[in-house]
């Protein structure tokens, strides 16, 4: 009947928490930053529906089979390039964990300029098939994979802007509790661009070639 | 939990970070991604490349969330775990669902047409892959 | 890369040109224009007259303020409700004055008074407004005021991020007000037909401005979304565990589960819209490889979510009305949670339901059919949930309670025929038709009364006095009326095939229904005015009606146990939780002091103008790209990356309230509410029935309005 008479005292219970140390707020920061990543995993998602929708035969017309221009060496690369920059972000965290700043920054440098790396491979391989007459505008299918593509590629151009900002940041403040969680952020959000890579590589490129 | 005035350096979600399971996941996935690369360019029958590919890729995923987005249960990572879990069945309906919606309306709607060989704006020519 | 566009275009203006401003040409603008021109500088003026710029500024427009936000997404959902309102009367005209190849035609109409391209504006804004920009604000509001002082919270997780999702909205719905004026607005439906509104077909800037204003509210839900989820998870008073969490609080984590899911599905779809009429890419397009039809399943993925995003805090709320106003703890707590998670889990395996004609193979149907119709069991549960908790209480039936049980009545008329359109076969006969647009209204009505009655419920809370009783209750039976007079009609052409979206009737058999509908619309016309003399009596009188902390006497959970108005720190303490419902459990205990003493500094987020910044650079993007002039576009976007970049190096975002001000104003609440210890009414019993019997009455305080003490403070 009554769901509040089990379990507390009232003779003894706390009323009100004096000293109350607040939340936990790198914690709370950095949940709601993954959050926003994974409602980003969702826009994914429906983009790779929209792929899914847009790959049959009927879907490709007026241009090339997947098989024909896609090159998975070159995006290979671009894993590599981009696996390595996420394990140098990952070193930076290490960094952090020791409280050194030139270790941070170092690493991180080093992250932004294996972001760059993977973004000159991808630029050079989309502006390789745009040359081609291989646009979004060619047909649905291609409107899809390119979507993917560019979409992914946009993160890494954020990402990468993203880390010049926190080198600013660390040189101007340290490590602030402000500059801390925004790079416990910037490593998910390195990070998940890996693991959604996976997703392109395998889905859009290596599949791709049997499509 | 850390208030204010706590060292943000000594937050469990700096600590966590580990310089080794960030090499291992690197090995690990540049690895099963080449294996992945290899299998394509092996010339195997496009419906097992889906099968394999597939697999390898749901593997590396796997890793790499483990390794790399910390989805465990400890007490700091514990929500993004709950709440990554939360999101997967969904991925996998909007995904799955509308391939199999779609599947059937193609069948059923769409006059498809045979693919000729290679077309024109081919780059390089894959014969044997179709 | 950009696709070559028909008709003018300049570098500095874009498609902007003389002939665009509609309000110049279109009678019946200029006359809306007129008003609102009017309304606008009387705002103004008055504003300017009593010196309060710097008092907006300072304590609406700026702040971070979860409740002040709360309040004016309420602000923007009203004033929204009302543009709605007034498509809906404009829709009814037409329908009541357009039947029959001998009706006349006034003002370039062949029949009735509005144009085919007029009345589809019409309906396409009515839709998207009630859905987007009304019942959205109106209700993520309500959970931005209510669910962190139900956990005991101090603010939001991200008070900034509170504001700016709130400044999109508002920027939102500021584009689709301005698409009144220049330009024009979608005229396919609130939810588009693709490839209809692909650019050859639909070459004006309409589904420019619906597709903008759309993604705005769907980037400003989210970042609300993602708030109050991890305020939820992660700001909860010590003691208040999972069990204990009030029910609306568990309405508001489900549903903000289903936007924070959803909402990026709905991007995509409309952004490969854009990608379609900006870029020339073949997402959606007949031919070359566009399938139209991705259109409709991506749209759906969000928009069945959608739905239950928006039933889901109106079950939230019902559930907290129920209890207090049956002074009993609500029945079957636990199944009610999971009835809710079991909705929000449903709702994403429905959404072809909306496309059943399709063309898709039977099993998918099938499969579809069976999961819709699943919908019915939480909420069948739900429903018995609420009328259990009514047996044997001691049920008061004042206006929050009335608006409760109109939402139960109406839930249960929406949800059967809900399950007539589950049936496949049956969709087939009236896809499109009246019939559905009857069942949807229903459910929107229910979210509607649930909305009047959480108004009702909180505004104690919020504001420290009550809203009167007699003009709310003319307003409610008239909206009872109206509900009746306009939608059983529709129900009836709907099964007679009347379809959706009709500018002309060709059937004169279904005029006498058509004519009972326009007379429902008079009833809500006058619902209407009853509504403003409701809230000017409520403010004129407000100093009679003053109440203390717990409003309505029996109340349950966590927001009761803080002055009203509640003081911008919400609690001067954290309270301690200790039992579900914590403040019938104190007050069963006689723990009702809420003067603790010996205060602490609180910590608060300072002011700060750059969301509404934000927001005002967000509009002008979307409206540059509307129009498509590109360097505002350009501009816009640069001035809101480095406004990001800028504001993250600012470190002086937060304040501290010293103890001695923290006790001022517990002192000045606790003066206001001795006023009611002083009238001696005897606080009701707040926890179970107990030994007292079921029809054991309590006495009525004076005023004969119900309970209206302010508990033992």
């Amino acid at each position: 009947m009554s769901a509040h008479s089990t379990a507390v005292d009232p003779k003894s219970a706390s009323l009100w928490a004096r000293h109350y140390p607040g939340h936990d707020v790198i914690g709370t920061r950095t949940f709601g930053f993954w959050l926003y990543m994974l409602t980003d995993a969702m826009v994914y998602a429906a983009l790779f529906a929209s792929l899914v929708v847009l790959s049959h035969a009927s879907n490709m017309v007026g241009g090339p089979a997947p098989s024909e221009f896609i090159n998975p060496r070159v995006a290979y690369e671009e894993t590599i390039a981009l696996f390595a920059s996420v394990l140098t972000y990952g070193l930076a965290m290490v960094s952090l964990k020791k409280g050194s700043r030139r270790g941070v920054t170092g690493w991180i440098l080093l992250s932004a300029l294996l972001g760059l790396v993977y973004l000159g491979l991808s630029v050079a391989d989309n502006v390789n098939l745009f040359q081609h007459g291989i646009t979004p505008q060619t047909n649905g299918f291609l409107s899809a994979f390119f979507a993917i593509i560019i979409y992914h590629a946009v993160h890494i151009v954020v990402g990468v802007a993203w880390m010049l900002v926190m080198l600013l940041q660390i040189a101007k403040e340290g490590f602030s509790q402000n500059v801390v969680y925004r790079l416990i952020n910037l490593r998910l959000f390195w990070h998940f661009q890996a693991v959604i890579w996976v997703f392109v590589f395998v889905f859009v490129y290596l599949q791709g070639v049997v499509l | 939990m850390s208030g204010h005035a706590a060292n943000p350096l000594h937050h469990p979600e700096v600590s966590i970070a580990n310089g080794k399971t960030y090499l291992a996941n690197f090995v690990i996935s540049v690895a099963l991604m080449t294996v992945a690369l290899l299998v394509v360019l092996s010339g195997m029958a496009p419906f097992d490349v889906f099968l394999v590919t597939t697999a390898i890729g749901g593997l590396t995923v796997i890793i790499q969330s483990y390794l790399i987005l910390h989805t465990d249960t400890s007490r700091g990572q514990f929500w993004h775990t709950f709440s990554l879990l939360l999101f997967v069945p969904l991925f996998i309906v909007t995904i799955g669902l509308t391939a199999w919606m779609f599947h059937g309306l193609y069948q059923r709607t769409m006059i498809m047409p045979a693919r000729s060989g290679a077309s024109p704006m081919s780059l390089h020519t894959r014969a044997g892959t179709r | 890369m950009l696709v070559h566009l028909q008709g003018s275009w300049s570098p500095a203006l874009g498609r902007l040109c003389m002939k665009q401003l509609a309000f110049l040409h279109v009678p019946i603008l200029e006359y809306t224009f007129a008003v609102v021109a009017l309304l606008g500088l009387a705002a103004v003026g008055a504003v300017t007259y009593f010196g309060k710029w710097k008092y907006l500024w300072r304590e609406w427009l700026t702040t971070v303020d979860h409740k002040r936000i709360g309040i004016m997404y309420i602000i923007i959902g009203l004033v929204m409700l009302l543009r709605g309102f007034a498509d809906a009367v404009m829709i009814r005209l037409q329908q009541d004055m357009a039947i029959g190849p001998h009706s006349p035609g006034y003002m370039g109409a062949v029949h009735g008074y509005l144009t085919p391209f007029h009345i589809g504006q019409i309906f396409s804004a009515h839709g998207m407004i009630m859905i987007v920009f009304a019942a959205t604000p109106l209700l993520v509001g309500l959970m931005n005021i209510i669910v962190p002082i139900q956990i005991g919270a101090r603010d939001m997780a991200y008070p900034y991020l509170n504001a700016l999702g709130l400044w999109l909205t508002g920027g939102g719905a500021a584009l689709v007000m301005l698409s009144l004026f220049i330009g024009n607005f979608a005229h396919g439906g609130w939810y588009g037909f693709l490839p209809y509104f692909e650019l050859p077909y639909s070459p004006g800037v309409g589904v420019d401005y619906w597709m903008w204003a759309f993604q705005l509210s769907a980037i400003g839900t989210s970042l609300g979304s993602i708030n109050l989820i991890a305020t939820i998870v992660k700001m909860r008073a010590p003691g208040m565990t999972w069990m204990r969490l009030p029910i609306f609080t568990w309405a508001s984590l489900s549903t903000n589960l289903i936007a924070l899911t959803s909402f990026p599905v709905l991007m995509v779809a409309l952004a490969l819209v854009g990608m379609d009429r900006y870029l020339g890419t073949h997402f959606y397009t007949a031919g070359m490889g566009g399938n139209l039809m991705l259109y409709n399943d991506l749209f759906w993925i969000w928009g069945h979510p959608e739905v239950y995003f928006l039933i889901l805090p109106a079950f939230g709320i019902m559930s907290e009305i129920i209890p207090t106003f049956s002074e009993k703890t609500l029945f079957g707590y636990a199944t009610m949670v999971i009835a809710s998670f079991a909705i929000g889990g449903v709702s994403w395996g429905v959404w072809l339901h909306h496309f059943f004609t399709m063309a898709a193979a039977p099993s998918v149907n099938s499969f579809y059919s069976i999961t819709t119709m699943l919908v019915g069991i939480p909420t069948g549960v739900k429903i018995f949930n609420w009328i259990f908790t009514m047996y044997r209480g001691r049920v008061r039936f004042e206006l929050p309670m009335m608006w409760a049980l109109l939402a139960l009545s109406l839930l249960i008329v929406g949800g059967m025929t809900g399950m007539m359109n589950a049936f496949a076969s049956n969709d087939y006969m009236w896809h499109n038709g009246i019939f559905v647009v009857a069942h949807f209204h229903m459910m929107v009505l229910v979210i509607a009364s649930s909305i009047f009655g959480a108004v009702e419920y909180w505004f104690p809370k919020l504001f420290g006095f009550k809203l009167e009783q007699k003009w709310g209750k003319w307003f409610f039976w008239f909206m009872v009326l109206g509900t009746g007079f306009v939608f059983v009609p529709m129900f009836i052409l709907g099964l007679a095939g009347m379809t959706r979206r009709l500018d002309y009737i060709p059937y004169t058999a279904w005029g006498p229904y058509l004519h009972l509908e326009m007379v429902g619309i008079g009833l809500y016309g006058a619902a209407l005015l009853f509504f403003l003399a409701h809230l000017y009596v409520s403010l004129r009188d407000r100093e009679s009606r003053r109440v203390g902390a717990d409003a309505w006497g029996t109340g349950r959970s966590v927001e009761w146990m803080t002055h009203s108005p509640v003081p911008s720190y919400n609690f001067a303490l954290i309270p301690h939780i200790n039992a579900r419902d914590e403040w019938a459990w104190r007050k069963d205990n006689g723990l009702t002091e809420l003067h603790p003493g010996d205060y602490e500094p609180i910590h608060m987020p300072k002011n700060t103008g750059v969301p509404l910044v934000l927001g005002a650079f967000f509009f002008t993007l979307a409206f540059g790209l509307t129009w498509r002039i590109w360097w505002l576009t350009a501009l816009s976007t640069a001035a809101i990356v480095i406004m990001i970049i800028v504001r993250s190096f600012d470190t002086d975002t937060d304040m501290t309230i010293p103890p001695n001000e923290v006790e001022r104003t517990e002192k000045r609440r606790s003066d206001r509410a001795s006023d009611f210890i002083a009238t001696g009414v005897p606080p009701y019993a707040g926890g179970p029935v107990g030994t007292a019997t079921a029809y054991q009455r309590l006495p009525e305080p004076a005023g004969g309005t119900g309970a209206s003490s302010g508990g033992r403070l």
